[in-house]
């Protein structure tokens, strides 16, 4: 029997709930089928049995609130901010923290051009290709397959390693950092830059467009 | 009111409700596919809630969920098993209104800010949003989903139910 459209049957009858449970237990086991392969299928799609964040929990808090985020401020308040929460969480995971300051120093030591010093950018593509400090490697810590034949031989000719993100309350610098570890990258090479593109941009420090050693500087900020 | 009367006045609430449905699949459709094309974001976002310690399971539900919404989207918009569909709908909406509001709250105390004035990305698709928004919409799309529950927005659908009731 075919559903006549011109009939209107909406609440004029009992509805068999027995049997809209049943249509929408099929439609959940369909629908996980279909998620599942199409993740499978997809070439953004996700890798289950992958730690994404080896780092541990995420910061406790994070908003995008106008204004940022004041840290321990309200009655119900968390203790720490997140970049504070992050910054104990790196050093817990026995990585070391880098600041603005030493940040730059590495980045004007002559050992940089020789690739003694390396940075490495654990953003996506993106934001990557939209500015970068100059000369960083390009990592994003959830695709990381795609980045290890460029950025391990580098890890392994390198003294130091500065892994930053975006700053703030970002924790994929530290992801990245780990993940390199896990690789066989030692870990007092291996410096986390908590102030990450943030705190770069803010020193007026120079910023590179485009892929690496492209040439193209954004102009700083007056 | 005469026959014809009641007669136009059923059509019309069954078009408003074919609309409904199409509203409701179109905004699935792109919740989903926005969620779908950016799974890593979306992971990211759904870590926030502190759902589960098991990377398997937060890994699971960040790479099915997008794309359950785009079936279920797809669903409404062809007219499949509405009803089955509108009720999971519900059944992922209610708890997901629950986290967004839990989280919204956790926001509010430690920023010290009215509730309505807290702005966070929920991870449910469309960005950054004021909480306030961001639930009224959620009640409407539950709303809408009730609505087609009870046997609504039958025109124009390739097979509103799929489980046929057994024949007298």
């Amino acid at each position: 029997m075919k559903d006549d459209p011109t009939q209107f049957r909406a609440s004029s009858r009992p509805v068999a709930a027995g049997r809209i449970f049943l249509e929408a237990a099929l439609v959940a086991v369909f629908g996980a089928a279909f998620a599942f392969a199409a993740n499978q299928i997809s070439p953004r799609g996700l890798v289950l049995a992958r730690d994404y964040f080896p780092a541990g929990p995420a910061a406790p808090v994070r908003p995008v609130a106008d204004g940022g985020l004041p840290a321990g401020t309200g009655a119900n308040s968390v203790a720490l901010s997140p970049a504070q929460f992050l910054a104990a969480q790196i050093k817990g995971k026995g990585l070391q923290l880098l600041d603005d300051s030493h940040a730059a120093r590495l980045f004007h030591d002559p050992r940089f051009k020789q690739d003694i010093v390396v940075f490495i950018d654990a953003r996506d593509e993106e934001h990557y290709l939209l500015g970068h400090i100059p000369g960083a490697c390009e990592f994003d810590p959830y695709r990381p397959e795609k980045y290890f034949n460029t950025v391990l031989p580098l890890c392994q000719k390198a003294e130091q390693i500065v892994v930053y993100c975006n700053g703030g309350d970002c924790d994929d610098s530290e992801s990245a950092a780990i993940l390199l570890r896990d690789v066989g990258i030692p870990n007092q090479k291996l410096f986390v830059y908590g102030g990450g593109v943030t705190g770069w941009t803010t020193n007026g420090l120079p910023v590179e467009t485009g892929k690496r050693n492209s040439g193209n500087f954004l102009k700083p900020n007056p | 009111m005469t026959t014809a009367q009641t007669s136009r006045g059923r059509i019309a609430v069954d078009a408003a409700a074919v609309l409904a449905r199409w509203l409701l699949g179109a905004v699935f459709l792109y919740m989903g596919l926005s969620k779908a094309l950016d799974p890593v974001d979306f992971l990211k976002l759904l870590r926030q809630y502190d759902l589960t310690q098991s990377f398997l399971l937060l890994n699971s539900m960040a790479a099915a969920l997008p794309w359950f919404e785009v079936f279920c989207g797809l669903l409404l918009l062809a007219g499949v098993a509405v009803r089955g569909t509108a009720l999971t709908l519900i059944a992922m909406l209610v708890p997901f209104t629950g986290l967004v509001l839990h989280r919204a709250l956790l926001l509010q105390s430690a920023l010290a800010i009215p509730f309505c004035a807290v702005k966070f990305d929920c991870g449910c698709g469309a960005g950054t949003e004021f909480i306030c928004r961001k639930l009224l919409e959620n009640v409407l799309l539950i709303l809408l989903s009730g609505w087609l529950l009870f046997g609504h927005g039958r025109r124009f659908s390739l097979r509103f139910s799929l489980i046929k009731p057994a024949a007298q």
